[in-house]
């Protein structure tokens, strides 16, 4: 369905809204409505919908109807391609708007027209011309009354947006499935990104164990029925383990490359973010950030892999490994004074001397 | 402040201590006067110092001898002299020199190696003499024996050029040649002072400077005759370790460039002072052209009169040769020859090493060895790291020469397949799945057990051939990109291109030591930077996907370190604070200077602590030294002693440990790669 926007307001009419008497067991209005509820929830009515309801006898009366319903806010008017339909509120939202005062009427249908998208408050005063207090209280109030909502704006932090309590913000101010209330999700992204390393080390890297080309055993299983000792194996230079119970993670062999669009996928499929859809965009960013974190590595444009480390242990480099790459106090050291290599407690821990007492 | 007061650079701190450390007080003490002052003429050294002439004039032979100071030619008035600082830093890598070449080409040109280290440049001559000492003692001054047998010689060889012409064409100047022989004396005396100094236990190659107590120690690898010496001698130039010595070598760049300006402004703009556009670009065309020229004449090899066979050039008898050794053995013309260690080889061979090594721990131990054999196919191939003076490019753009690549710099997996030992287990490393697809037996279990396997040594060369190639596309996928594909020949051929990889084994240090201060997230930070340029506190937070609070502490710290640069740029004419741009950024070329002046840095507080260490255990060295001591510890040192002896050479291996890495990162960071073109 099209986005239905809703004509200008007929202020004076709703201004000039009277209670109506509700002296009727049930009036035609209130069977109308009553029968529009039954529809689904959100459901758009049209004209033709609303006449075949069958309550109203004429064109004319209906239209009594609607604009009473529309004056007691029960209904919505909107049009869609040039034609009027309406949507139904519920009784208690209607009630909520009834007490309004006009500035907060007239806030409410211009954040009621922006949805999710939500508006800045300054877009807000722009619109209606409202002074600066009056808005600020009026929109004080629809907060409290729980008709409208703020939002901080993710592409603008400062700008707060406002748009109507059960909508749920867009994605352009809201942020995408990492951020939520306007600031990235840490603990999901991290839960997230860890199955996701997971995922694309199974996709490129394959565990071998230690005994896995054991042709030494097989030769020695042959010999032993010749028993010739004198062609013992040369002895190599390096030897790599060949302990069953050790294995070594390598990269694959052709590997089917993850890309974001297959990661993306891969993600929704498995359905693990409740309710969010992960968009190539989102997952990009999400495994480029992977790569910045050293989980993963890009390869040949658009293909992530497993990033490996053949050696277990992590030695930096000369400069640092050593106590001046972490000094706290590096440069204030000197070639005398109270700071200097004679006197370094640093390098008394790590060579396990005494230095000069200062 | 005073200029003399002034907080000495690192670098010649540095430096005067490397020299301190081997040539002795005296030469340090000139060479700290000219790391100060910079360039200085004699007169001016003098005024600088408390040192007499004569004493200065010993040092600064020493000096020259070793190329740690360049001198201005003898064309000018006075002679300048001027610190090589590239030479002087190079002191510390001398054990790894010896360690490099015994890996290439035994241990009988490590040998070789390391007497010219020693000894400076030297003529072939005199270290054929100090291998093969001549048995006549009849020389015109040879009664300081063998021990100073090089030193002396070597002061013969001034005076025996084979024209006669000029009489230093030792690169001595003039006004020096009165301190020639004591110069010799203190040159050797302190190769043995280095001897104990520096006992290069990470190699396990003695420093001694003695080349006769070396061959004596070395018994197995001993050079035998003076063929072998030559061949070695001979192959160490071909390849590039060793070069020839001329005078042009002693000129600092500086006045190199005058020269080449000069002598361009003559010849190719009709000596007229270069104005517009165009000529200036001729001439500076020609000032490259002619420094290019002439780095290549240095290293271009000598064509050895010798043809291997011993006595064949005995005709060939000096003009005006000294009286004593002409006569002794086979003089060849060749004897003249003054040759010295190349150091820009030596960086090759380093960067050699490191990628290695890298390659060891991103890829494994295999991939590394493979990756080595490719390297070290190249690398006699490759003079230098970076080319100083490239080849302008032309005005037209894309200089002509750039559609193929010289076949020198390719190498094919066959040629590693048949170069590789053996004894290697070339599958270690794969995919067994991509063993299984070139051996064609059996199958892959899904434990990823081979149901048949195989020995790899019995591989066909064809097959063995397809392996290395897998290895090879492992190098060659990695993100750092080790080798790029060049063509199908030789089953597939390969290039290697230096430069990137270069670039990037300076990131990956920085990234190093930010990781090791500030973990994980600090390397991040400087990632993201790099990747994306300058950016605002709100895009980082988008880029790392994380919130504001989290990162300013990190962008603030590596701030104060000097990793990442800060900017404010107003947006309104008040230049609130509210409404400006805060950029923070990153710049790779000075995030490298700033690393290698605190490594420069660390490597004197090395210095200095190593100096500490050993104040402190000095008397009980005193005593261990003595004649008398010697070889009877047991009986005259307590078991106090003892230990304290052994802590201390525990300490000082560690010490020196550390400082060799630390200069494998000034390797990394200063030499494989010129200065880089900012962000």
């Amino acid at each position: 369905m099209a986005s239905a926007v809703a004509p200008p307001p007929v202020l004076k009419q709703e201004e000039a809204a009277v209670e109506p008497s509700a002296n009727d067991a049930i009036s035609p209005a209130d069977a109308l409505y009553d029968k529009c509820a039954e529809r689904p929830q959100g459901h758009t009515f049209f004209q033709r919908d609303l006449s075949n309801m069958q309550v109203a006898e004429t064109m004319a009366e209906l239209t009594m109807i609607l604009q009473e319903l529309c004056d007691r806010h029960l209904l919505k008017l909107m049009t869609f391609e040039g034609d009027p339909c309406w949507k139904l509120r519920s009784r208690a939202d209607a009630e909520k708007l009834r007490r309004l005062t006009p500035d907060e009427r007239l806030l409410y249908h211009h954040i009621d027209q922006v949805q999710a998208e939500g508006i800045w408050s300054k877009a807000l005063r722009a619109r209606t011309n409202v002074t600066q207090q009056t808005l600020t209280k009026c929109l004080k109030s629809l907060e409290s009354k729980d008709l409208v909502q703020s939002v901080m704006s993710v592409k603008f932090p400062n700008r707060k947006m406002y748009l109507l309590k059960h909508l749920k913000p867009s994605e352009d101010i809201a942020g995408g499935p990492w951020q939520s209330e306007g600031d990235f999700d840490v603990a999901l992204i991290n839960t997230i990104s860890g199955i996701i390393a997971q995922h694309v080390e199974n996709e490129t890297c394959i565990r071998v164990p230690g005994n896995w080309n054991d042709y030494e055993l097989a030769v020695m299983h042959k010999k032993e029925e010749v028993r010739d000792i004198e062609e013992a194996p040369a002895v190599k230079p390096y030897r790599p383990s060949r302990d069953p119970n050790t294995s070594r993670l390598l990269h694959k062999h052709n590997p089917q490359y993850p890309t974001a669009a297959s990661v993306a996928d891969w993600l929704n499929s498995k359905e693990i973010l409740k309710g969010k859809f992960v968009r190539e965009d989102d997952m990009e960013q999400l495994l480029e950030m992977m790569v910045l974190d050293d989980r993963l590595e890009k390869i040949s444009g658009t293909n992530y892999r497993t990033v490996l480390r053949a050696a277990d242990t992590k030695a930096y480099n000369g400069f640092v490994d050593a106590p001046c790459g972490n000094c706290p106090v590096f440069d204030l050291c000197g070639n005398e004074g109270e700071i200097s290599a004679r006197t370094c407690v640093y390098f008394g821990q790590w060579l396990e001397t005494t230095s000069e007492e200062v | 402040m005073a200029y003399t007061q002034r907080e000495t650079p690192v670098l010649a701190e540095l430096c005067t201590f490397l020299v301190e450390d081997i040539y002795g007080e005296l030469a340090a003490r000139v060479y700290s006067i000219l790391a100060r002052y910079g360039r200085q003429t004699l007169a001016a050294v003098a005024r600088a110092s408390y040192l007499s002439g004569r004493q200065i004039k010993y040092g600064l032979v020493i000096l020259l001898q070793q190329h740690l100071v360049f001198h201005s030619g003898n064309d000018a008035p006075t002679t300048y002299y001027e610190i090589d600082w590239q030479n002087s830093y190079a002191i510390v890598r001398f054990g790894k020199v010896t360690k490099l070449v015994e890996d290439r080409f035994g241990r009988k040109a490590a040998n070789v190696m390391t007497n010219l280290l020693a000894l400076g440049h030297t003529r072939i001559a005199d270290l054929k003499e100090a291998y093969f000492p001549t048995a006549t003692e009849s020389d015109d001054d040879s009664d300081d024996g063998t021990a100073n047998g090089t030193g002396s010689k070597r002061k013969r060889a001034n005076g025996a050029q084979v024209n006669g012409a000029a009489t230093r064409k030792n690169g001595v100047p003039a006004e020096l040649s009165d301190a020639k022989p004591d110069s010799a004396v203190v040159a050797n005396g302190d190769g043995m002072t280095n001897g104990d100094h520096k006992p290069s236990k990470a190699n396990g190659v003695t420093h001694n400077a003695a080349p006769d107590h070396a061959v004596q120690e070395q018994g197995a690898d001993e050079i035998t005759s003076v063929d072998e010496l030559y061949d070695l001698i001979e192959l160490l130039i071909k390849r590039g370790w060793v070069r020839t010595v001329n005078e042009t070598q002693y000129m600092s760049p500086g006045d190199m460039h005058d020269m080449f300006q000069q002598e361009a402004i003559e010849q190719d703009n009709n000596g007229a002072t270069p104005t517009g556009t165009k000529d200036r670009d001729l001439v500076h065309r020609g000032i490259i052209d002619r420094k290019r020229a002439m780095r290549d004449e240095w290293l271009k090899v000598p064509r050895f009169a010798r043809t291997g066979r011993p006595n064949s050039s005995n005709k060939r008898v000096k003009m005006n040769g000294a009286n004593g050794w002409a006569a002794s053995s086979a003089p060849s013309s060749d004897d003249d020859l003054v040759i010295r260690v190349n150091p820009e080889k030596i960086a090759v061979a380093m960067r050699t090493e490191q990628l290695v090594h890298l390659v060891e721990q991103r890829l494994g131990y295999l991939t590394a060895r493979i990756y080595q054999t490719m390297l070290r196919m190249l690398e006699s191939n490759i003079p230098r790291c970076w080319d100083e003076w490239p080849e302008p490019s032309l005005p037209g753009g894309e200089p002509g020469a750039e559609n193929g690549i010289d076949p020198h710099f390719l190498v094919t997996a066959r040629d590693v397949a048949t170069k590789l030992s053996r004894e290697m287990d070339i599958f270690e490393g794969l995919d067994p799945n991509a063993v299984v697809q070139i051996t064609r037996k059996g199958h892959v279990h899904r434990t990823n057990i081979l149901s048949q396997p195989i020995d790899p040594s019995r591989l066909s060369l064809d097959e063995k051939t397809m392996v290395v190639d897998k290895h090879i596309q492992l190098l060659s996928e990695d993100p750092l990109h080790f080798v790029t594909w060049h063509s199908r020949a030789g089953f597939s051929q390969w290039h290697i291109e230096f430069e990137e990889i270069a670039k990037q084994m300076i990131q990956t240090e920085v990234e190093n030591t930010i990781s090791s201060r500030k973990g994980s997230l600090g390397v991040k930070l400087i990632r993201t930077l790099r990747k994306k340029g300058k950016l605002d506190e709100r895009a980082a937070c988008n880029t790392m996907m994380m919130s504001a609070n989290d990162i300013r502490g990190i962008v603030n710290d590596l701030t104060i370190q000097g990793f990442v640069q800060t900017q404010e740029i107003p947006k309104v004419d008040r230049r609130e604070a509210k409404h400006s741009l805060h950029l923070v950024w990153y710049d790779r070329q000075r995030a490298r200077e700033k690393l290698l002046h605190d490594t420069y840095k660390g490597m004197v507080r090395i210095l200095q602590r190593i100096a500490y260490e050993r104040g402190k255990v000095q008397p009980t060295l005193e005593k261990a030294e003595r004649s008398d001591v010697v070889g009877k510890e047991e009986q005259y040192l307590s078991k106090g002693e003892v230990d304290t002896l052994k802590k201390w050479k525990e300490v000082q291996e560690k010490l020196l440990l550390q400082l060799f890495r630390e200069d494998d990162l000034v390797a990394t960071l200063r030499d494989f790669h010129g200065p880089l073109i900012s962000v």
